[in-house]
């Protein structure tokens, strides 16, 4: 089954190369030039995944981002121009689940997207950590009873440290097994998820006791 | 040693209290002593006429000695009357002949002298019937006196000259704290913290320098925004059109075979060029940047992990690992460490070894390779920018940026340590990275 994807870009001739590329790779590419006509289109057609630039006119990409995320967990990856680490992390905190930087290859490209879109194997039926129940089979998630509404991402990091029972799980072992990084090093990617994450099934985030920080190596699930 | 200036103005308001207030007690001492002696004098001289007188009505009669008894004033003092019959005295026992002739011969006198050890104050008196009557005053409670003035005043110019020097300190102190604070707004400039300013100063003196020194922090920051602006425009604009061009070019390159002859090998030219021309554009984008401080908070790394991770996305290189934690920014060091085995890749035919071992109190990662080494003076020169090619043996199918070198020394100096290249036997080079260690 053919992926489709939708890119919002100003740049016509970066939408073009990286659309014409895309396809070659095996995606069925829509395109947007701004994030006002990508809104609309987003809401009526079934989208696998979006990759939104940051640079946008008008409609920012960053709020973009931010009213896709509210409205779901669709998959999103920012396509940056710029590589300060201030605007890596605005695109992840606003909710995007990967990001990529401009001059970027579509092979490359689309190894993100297919990590992200990636399912894991019919694991265990239930996992149960402090008053979190995890069902990753249905892909819900219950604090104390109440429905926790995490996005694809932030659900499988949070399996991913669960499958590991209290072990510890490297940075790099969750950035290759979550994003599919093989070359590792942007931990920033990471730590903004678990931030993410945390706020979302920590009772105090500031004093995380399910998901902590291993100093110098990664994460592990608290007892 | 030249002295810091505190210390001089310390020591030039110690040394002149010091000159002033001893001239003022030396001054004081001479007038009071001086005058306790006049007065001391004409006291004795008063009282000694009054004794002659006694002495005079009572020459002849047996009670003299008794009268000499009663006249004396103290343990110090003593009377004597010589007369032509003998010699009649009383008190402190003095022989005439301890007395200066002089005294004795031309009465009336008086003359301060130092009879067995004491110091007294001689006055001599005619007597009726050719007698010379002598009485000695004792000086011991004059001299006690002014000693202890003296005393006083030594201490008073000591205290009065540490006054100054404590004095001098505290106002060079004050009036060097504006110095100091341009000083430390200096240095925080210079440790890349462009907004440091110099307080308002009031004082008509320091406003302008304050001043100035302020407008030119805010011209150096404005301009190292305006840099910094212009980098970011730059990578922006340099990123935007290398995007579409490495797409378009990596499409072509998956049709190449539709292209056969000159235009082929043209789209194979190309092509590569586009590639190597983005990872110029990507690495000097990255080296205009290295200077900048936006680095997470240095963290705590596991030196081996960090080496065994970069190589298991890698051809397998030996690996020599010790533990070591490093703080310091991972993604710098990764950087580090991939661009030194894409460079022994390059230019020797692959990375032998990849070491990580501690060495007294720092730690080295060395890279290792059987290549043809690199000759003693190009040592300094390949971690230039835009090196490349002064390699000998570097080959023309060369796809580096030229950049990767200067790249690991950028991020090696901003980690805090340094890099450099040797020989290793029996052939190849070792390049080098030392840091140091977080302590446990």
């Amino acid at each position: 089954m053919c992926l489709r994807v939708l890119l919002v870009e100003d740049d016509e001739r970066i939408r073009r190369a990286l659309s014409l590329a895309l396809s070659d790779e095996g995606f069925a590419v829509d395109e947007s030039c701004s994030g006002e006509e990508a809104l609309p289109r987003l809401e009526k057609e079934p989208f696998d995944v979006v990759l939104v630039d940051l640079t946008l006119p008008g409609l920012d990409g960053l709020e973009l981002v931010r009213t896709l995320r509210s409205r779901g967990d669709l998959p999103i990856i920012v396509v940056t121009a710029r590589t300060d680490a201030r605007d890596v992390i605005a695109g992840l905190e606003a909710g995007a689940d990967d990001y990529v930087t401009k001059p970027l290859m579509a092979s490359v490209l689309a190894a993100r997207i297919r990590a992200l879109l990636r399912r894991r194997g019919p694991g265990r039926e239930f996992v149960r950590i402090g008053d979190l129940e995890i069902r990753p089979q249905e892909g819900l998630v219950h604090r104390a009873g109440e429905r926790v509404h995490l996005t694809r991402t932030e659900f499988r990091l949070l399996l991913e440290l669960a499958g590991a029972g209290g072990r510890i799980v490297t940075r790099e072992q969750l950035l290759q097994k979550v994003w599919g990084y093989d070359y590792f090093g942007d931990t920033r990617l990471l730590d903004v998820h678990m931030r993410r994450l945390r706020r979302k099934v920590e009772t105090n985030p500031d004093d995380p006791a399910l998901l902590l920080t291993v100093r110098g190596t990664g994460y592990r699930i608290g007892s | 040693m030249r002295l810091t200036l505190r210390w001089r103005v310390a020591l030039a308001f110690g040394s002149g209290l010091l000159l002033v207030t001893s001239v003022l007690a030396f001054a004081t001492w001479n007038l009071a002593s001086g005058y306790l002696l006049r007065q001391r004098e004409a006291c004795a001289k008063r009282q000694a006429e009054v004794n002659v007188r006694l002495v005079e009505q009572s020459l002849s009669s047996p009670g003299l000695g008794e009268l000499l008894t009663g006249l004396t004033t103290g343990p110090d003092s003593s009377i004597l009357v010589l007369s032509p019959d003998g010699l009649v005295s009383a008190g402190r026992g003095v022989e005439p002949a301890q007395l200066p002739a002089a005294l004795v011969e031309h009465p009336p006198t008086s003359e301060r002298i130092t009879v067995n050890g004491l110091p007294v104050l001689a006055v001599a008196r005619p007597v009726a019937g050719g007698s010379v009557y002598v009485e000695l005053f004792g000086l011991r409670q004059l001299n006690r006196t002014s000693t202890f003035i003296g005393a006083v005043l030594i201490a008073g110019t000591i205290g009065s000259a540490l006054l100054g020097a404590a004095l001098g300190s505290w106002a060079s102190k004050r009036a060097l704290r504006p110095l100091s604070e341009l000083n430390s707004a200096a240095d925080r400039i210079a440790g890349g913290d462009l907004r440091a300013r110099l307080p308002d100063q009031d004082d008509p003196d320091l406003a302008a320098l304050a001043a100035k020194f302020n407008s030119t922090a805010a011209a150096l920051e404005q301009r190292a925004l305006r840099d910094a602006r212009f980098a970011s425009d730059v990578s922006h604009e340099l990123r935007s059109p290398l995007t579409t061009m490495v797409n378009a070019s990596a499409l072509l390159r998956r049709r190449r075979e539709h292209l056969p002859g000159t235009a082929g090998t043209a789209l194979e030219l190309l092509t590569s060029e586009v590639d190597r021309f983005a990872r110029m554009v990507v690495d000097l984008l990255e080296i205009s940047r290295s200077g900048q401080v936006d680095d997470p908070p240095p963290e705590e790394i596991a030196l081996d992990a960090l080496v065994r991770n970069v190589i298991a996305t890698r051809t397998a290189v030996p690996l020599d690992l010790e533990p070591v934690v490093v703080l310091g920014d991972r993604r710098r060091l990764d950087r580090v460490l991939t661009n030194l085995l894409d460079n022994a890749e390059r230019h020797a035919g692959g990375a032998v070894l990849v070491s990580v071992r501690r060495c007294g109190p720092v730690v080295r990662l060395a890279v290792e390779d059987r290549g043809p080494g690199v000759p003693e003076p190009l040592r300094e020169e390949i971690f230039e920018r835009f090196s490349r090619g002064v390699m000998a043996g570097s080959r023309g199918d060369d796809t580096g940026s030229g950049l990767g070198l200067a790249l690991v020394r950028e991020h090696v100096h901003r980690l805090g340590g340094r890099v450099w290249v040797e020989d290793r036997s029996p052939r190849g080079a070792r390049f080098v990275v030392e840091m140091v260690p977080t302590q446990f």
